[in-house]
């Protein structure tokens, strides 16, 4: 017994030494501790040794099994640990992932807060006429946005005579103007899109670009509501902080009108006094005009069939590139239309 | 408009400094875009809205000044000669359309030097130049009142003054030296022999005041709008005085700003005023009076205010108010403001002076309809499925892209026989029409990044498409485009997108194989027997048209129709069991598609959950019209679990239906 013994050690030792992988010491194991090694034979051996020898080999075989058992598990979590290990410092892989066009999600984005107060969005179609896109919006015949210089004309002859010709429209108000005549008032609309004008392309000009304007119509919808409806916007768009300047400007469908100016958000007012030529955003103005508004002209209303004896409302309007070029500090239109790569995946979802 | 703050100061009294002053205009409507100190003087540049011509001269804009610091204008009115005799000189006008009224003066014996110096700083100080002091006088007037006059040199005119359209290829040469060619387009003034002006833009050189002349004929005119800015337009000229009669000039001011001008040359250049006549009629009517309901007025403007700082409001605006019932006032507006026609034009006019930044803002609380309207809900809906599929398009790993509404037709005539709606006025040939195809701006795009080194594109648009519809309709549908660059198994990748889309959908789909007109090897969607969308591989040919360093796969798909056929989903139960699988080697010729292995695969195979390629080959045992993959299949049962004796069985039906199969080969 004490020579099997021995044998299986000096075995099991030499064994040892060759052993490189995992896959090798998993087999030792079976080798030495399995139920069909060496030592489990001489284990069931045992019971056909004398009496009074049981006890020692027993005790033996255990210690044997024991030390082979701790010499292989040792090697092993040796091997697994010099296996597994993973150089952590290595570049990430990362996962393909999409994006959504800066503009779209700023149009989202923007809705979504009108929305919020109650607001519904409709898009409507690019393709207008003259009657929707001008002259229920109180832009008379000899305005000089209606020239071909302000406004893509269709090669298609006129829809009717009412209509008149077709065009791309130069603003989304044409929408507006479908749902006015289509929904009785209460009314809160916003509607986003792209828009047309003949503008030759360069740094701030692009002959497309994107668009969000947006009415409210009801029987005591003011001035007031109109202030406190953008201000609410510009500060969830932007921030908090801001401040909302109103200045009386003109628009054939708006009367009172206004141009809206937003406190510059790069730089606090504060800033504007002692660097006046530092912040590149609004030139040390301190505001950066942002909008346009007004109370609905009551021509407008009475174009879509609304009592303006009754009705009145709000309306406003806005470019979005040219928020976004603001707010991202996007230095030329251009960027948008490009799809470059590298531009658009700064955006991503 | 640029303005000289001294000029101003002549008819207001101004105590505040330029930049106070610069804020308030600026609050009151009239943009103050810059000032500038300029010696003892300051000089503004302003933005004038359209509306307000009146602003386009010193007298109205001291009308606002004083309206804005709350103080009154003096303003003198020179007397008006119309006497002596009418000149011999004839003016006639071909169309009062063009050219309603116009007046002329004959001044003679005018000696023509420089002016003094105190006019010579105000032209200076509203960014004009000094030329003499005889047209000096003219810009001074224009300033002040509004109204461009131009004085020709009257010995250089033969015979009578004719205000009419110019010929076809007339050759005219500006003050400015440059030679114009010009069409009917343009209103001009000419003599028996030629054209002396360019009406309201610019006068000639061949009747231009020198230091040589000696009499002069001084033209005052009011020039319609329209006609001046057409004309100005065709032939690309824009001059003070295009820019004040294209917003028109006041009928009033027209004899103010000529008797000036004749006093002041008068004197400046020691003349003798001669003749006068005029020719057509003043078309302008008189402002009307305005009823305002101050309670109505206050809910408009949601403020309170009292209606005596209404009424000194508007006082200060030159209009005059009445009090008439208690809570109603007559307005008269000020006689230059034909811009005042309605109750909302007056809000507007106390509104932009009381101070718009004085009203509270307050947010209106949106009433919300039990029922939404069914037209705004589908607008509503159609704008969350676009939103919707945008996000999906995204999660599968493509990149947004905005392209151009318009293209070149010639280049929209390779992707489809359908006609491009053109433009009457495109701005560059490059966009003459509106697309009836997303693809040409995707390939651009994806060009643009492939020539940048980038590779592997994966971009999606979500754009309308348009198309003629009858004689003179049209129709516009939102698509998605998508398009994935790269080599040939990428086409896969945007089969799975649009699938993956499909799904997401929950829409039951056909695809069959297809041939495009800029795709001739692809596939067709189709839905309850509607085309909703196509996918496919860029023919050869346009790749190398266009210049593209990858292979392209493009996908075009009907926004509308996937919004028809959407589903909603409900939950489907899975299996709990294990998944067992067994692989396949096949063989299948050039000429045999794929689709028919899954077919006879697929058809009446028991426990199938599905199919994948694990590996495909191309080995010297197979002939080279042959082509290789293993395939490897699981099984699932929704009862049970399988055991390998089973999914051996089933998987050997499966061997069996391939075996001799026309184009397979099993091994």
């Amino acid at each position: 017994m004490a020579q099997e013994i021995r044998k299986i050690k000096e075995s099991f030792e030499k064994d040892l030494e060759k052993g490189k992988s995992k896959d090798f010491f998993q087999e030792l194991k079976v080798k030495y501790l399995g139920r069909k090694s060496k030592i489990s034979e001489l284990f069931s051996n045992i019971p056909n040794l004398p009496k009074q020898e049981r006890g020692r080999w027993g005790k033996e075989l255990n210690i044997l099994k024991n030390q082979i058992s701790s010499a292989i598990e040792e090697r092993l979590s040796e091997k697994i640990q010099k296996e597994e290990r993973l150089d952590l410092t290595y570049p990430a892989k990362r996962p393909q992932k999409g994006s959504i066009h800066i503009l779209s999600s700023v149009t989202k984005e923007i809705c979504l807060i009108f929305k919020e107060l109650g607001f519904n969005v409709i898009e409507g179609n690019e393709v207008e006429d003259e009657w929707h896109n001008f002259s229920a919006l109180n832009i008379p015949l000899d305005h000089p946005s209606r020239d071909a210089f302000d406004t893509f004309y269709l090669d298609l002859a006129k829809k009717d005579k009412k209509s008149g010709n077709w065009l791309l429209r130069s603003h989304t108000s044409p929408s507006q103007i479908r749902i006015m005549q289509q929904v009785d008032p209460p009314l809160a609309v916003i509607s986003p899109g792209r828009v047309y004008r003949p503008d030759v392309v360069d740094a701030t000009h692009s002959f497309m670009f994107y668009q969000i304007e947006g009415f409210v119509v009801g029987q005591d919808i003011n001035f007031s509501y109109l202030k406190g409806t953008l201000l609410y916007f510009a500060r969830q768009f932007f921030s908090q902080e801001v401040q909302l300047r109103f200045r009386p400007h003109f628009f054939p469908f708006t009367e009172p009108s206004a141009e809206v100016d937003v406190s510059c958000v790069i730089c606090s007012k504060k800033n504007k006094q002692k660097n006046q030529d530092r912040c590149p955003v609004c030139k040390g103005k301190g505001w950066l005009e942002i909008l346009g508004c007004g109370m609905i002209h009551p021509d407008v209303l009475e174009a879509c069939n609304i009592d303006s004896k009754k009705y009145q409302g709000f309306a406003f309007g806005m470019g979005v590139d040219r928020i976004v070029m603001q707010k991202y500090q996007i230095n030329d239109i251009r960027l948008f239309y490009e799809n470059d790569i590298n531009f658009l995946k700064q955006f991503s979802i | 408009m640029d303005f000289s703050l001294n000029f101003i100061k002549q008819f207001v009294d101004i105590k505040n400094s330029a930049q106070d002053l610069a804020e308030r205009l600026t609050s009151a409507g009239l943009e103050v875009e810059n000032v500038e100190k300029v010696s003892d003087d300051w000089v503004f540049s302003a933005e004038v809205t359209t509306n307000r011509y009146d602003w386009l001269s010193i007298v109205g804009i001291a009308q606002e000044v004083a309206a804005v610091l709350g103080k009154k204008i003096k303003l003198d009115y020179p007397r008006i000669k119309t006497t002596p005799k009418p000149t011999k000189k004839k003016i006639l006008i071909d169309n009062l359309d063009d050219c309603s009224y116009y007046l002329g003066r004959e001044i003679k014996k005018v000696k023509v030097k420089q002016s003094p110096a105190w006019l010579k700083k105000i032209l200076i100080n509203s960014k004009l130049t000094s030329v003499n002091n005889i047209v000096d006088v003219t810009n001074y007037c224009m300033l002040k009142w509004g109204n461009p006059l131009h004085a020709f040199d009257l010995d250089k005119i033969k015979g009578d003054i004719h205000i009419r359209r110019a010929k076809d290829k007339e050759e005219f040469i500006g003050i400015d030296q440059k030679q114009r060619t010009l069409t009917s387009e343009n209103l001009v003034i000419a003599d028996s022999k030629k054209v002396i002006a360019l009406a309201g833009i610019m006068g000639a050189k061949n009747s231009e005041v020198t230091a040589n002349s000696k009499n002069i004929f001084l033209e005052a005119a009011k020039f319609s709008p329209i006609t001046i800015r057409c004309s100005r337009r065709a032939i690309g000229l824009d001059t003070e005085s295009s820019y004040r009669f294209e917003r028109r000039v006041s009928e009033s001011f027209l004899e103010y700003a000529s008797g000036e001008a004749t006093d002041k040359i008068l004197k400046l250049a020691e003349a003798e005023f001669t003749g006068y006549r005029k020719v057509g009629k003043k078309t302008e009517s008189k402002p009307k009076q305005i009823t305002i309901k101050l309670s109505k007025m206050k809910n408009y403007l949601g403020a309170d205010f009292k209606t005596g700082e209404v009424k000194k409001i508007l006082t200060s605006l030159n209009f005059k108010v009445k009090k008439d019932l208690p809570d109603t006032i007559k307005v008269k507006p000020a006689l230059s403001r034909f811009d005042i026609e309605k109750e909302v034009d007056v809000y507007e006019e106390f509104a932009r002076i009381y101070g718009y930044n004085k009203i509270e803002p307050k947010i209106p609380f949106i009433e919300k309809a039990l029922k939404t309207n069914p037209v705004l809900e589908k607008e509503e809906n159609s704008w969350k499925f676009k939103n919707k599929i945008r996000d999906f398009a995204a999660l599968l790993g493509f990149a947004e892209i905005i392209t151009y509404s318009m293209e070149n037709k010639d280049e929209l005539s390779l992707f489809t026989e359908e006609e491009g709606l053109g433009l009457r006025n495109p701005l560059r040939s490059q966009e003459n029409s509106l697309r009836p195809t997303l693809f040409l701006g995707m390939i651009k795009s994806i060009k643009h990044n492939l020539n940048r080194g980038k590779e592997n594109l994966a971009f999606f648009e979500i754009a309308d498409k348009y198309k003629k519809k009858g004689g003179n309709k049209v129709d516009e549908n939102t698509f998605l485009s998508l398009g994935v660059s790269g080599d040939r198994q990428r086409f896969f990748l945007l089969k799975g997108a649009v699938l993956e889309i499909l799904d997401y959908l929950n829409i039951n789909y056909l695809i069959n194989q297809t041939k495009l007109m800029s795709a001739n090897n692809a596939l067709e969607i189709k839905v309850k027997d509607r085309t909703i969308g196509f996918i496919g591989k860029l023919d050869e040919k346009l790749k190398e048209k266009f210049g593209l360093k990858e292979d392209l796969f493009l996908s075009e798909l009907n926004l509308n129709l996937l919004g028809k056929f959407k589903q909603d989903k409900k939950f489907e139960s899975f299996s709990k069991f294990p998944v067992i699988w067994r692989d396949i080697s096949l063989a299948i010729d050039k000429n045999t598609k794929f689709k028919k292995i899954q077919k006879i695969i697929e058809e009446g195979s028991r426990h199938l959950l599905n199919l994948k390629i694990i590996d495909t080959y191309q080995d010297k045992n197979l002939s080279k019209d042959h082509f290789g993959f293993t395939l490897r299949l699981f099984y699932q049962s929704r009862e049970k679990t399988l055991n390998s004796n089973q999914v051996d069985s089933y998987h050997n039906q499966i061997r069996e239906k391939l075996y001799n199969k026309e184009g397979i080969i099993l091994r």
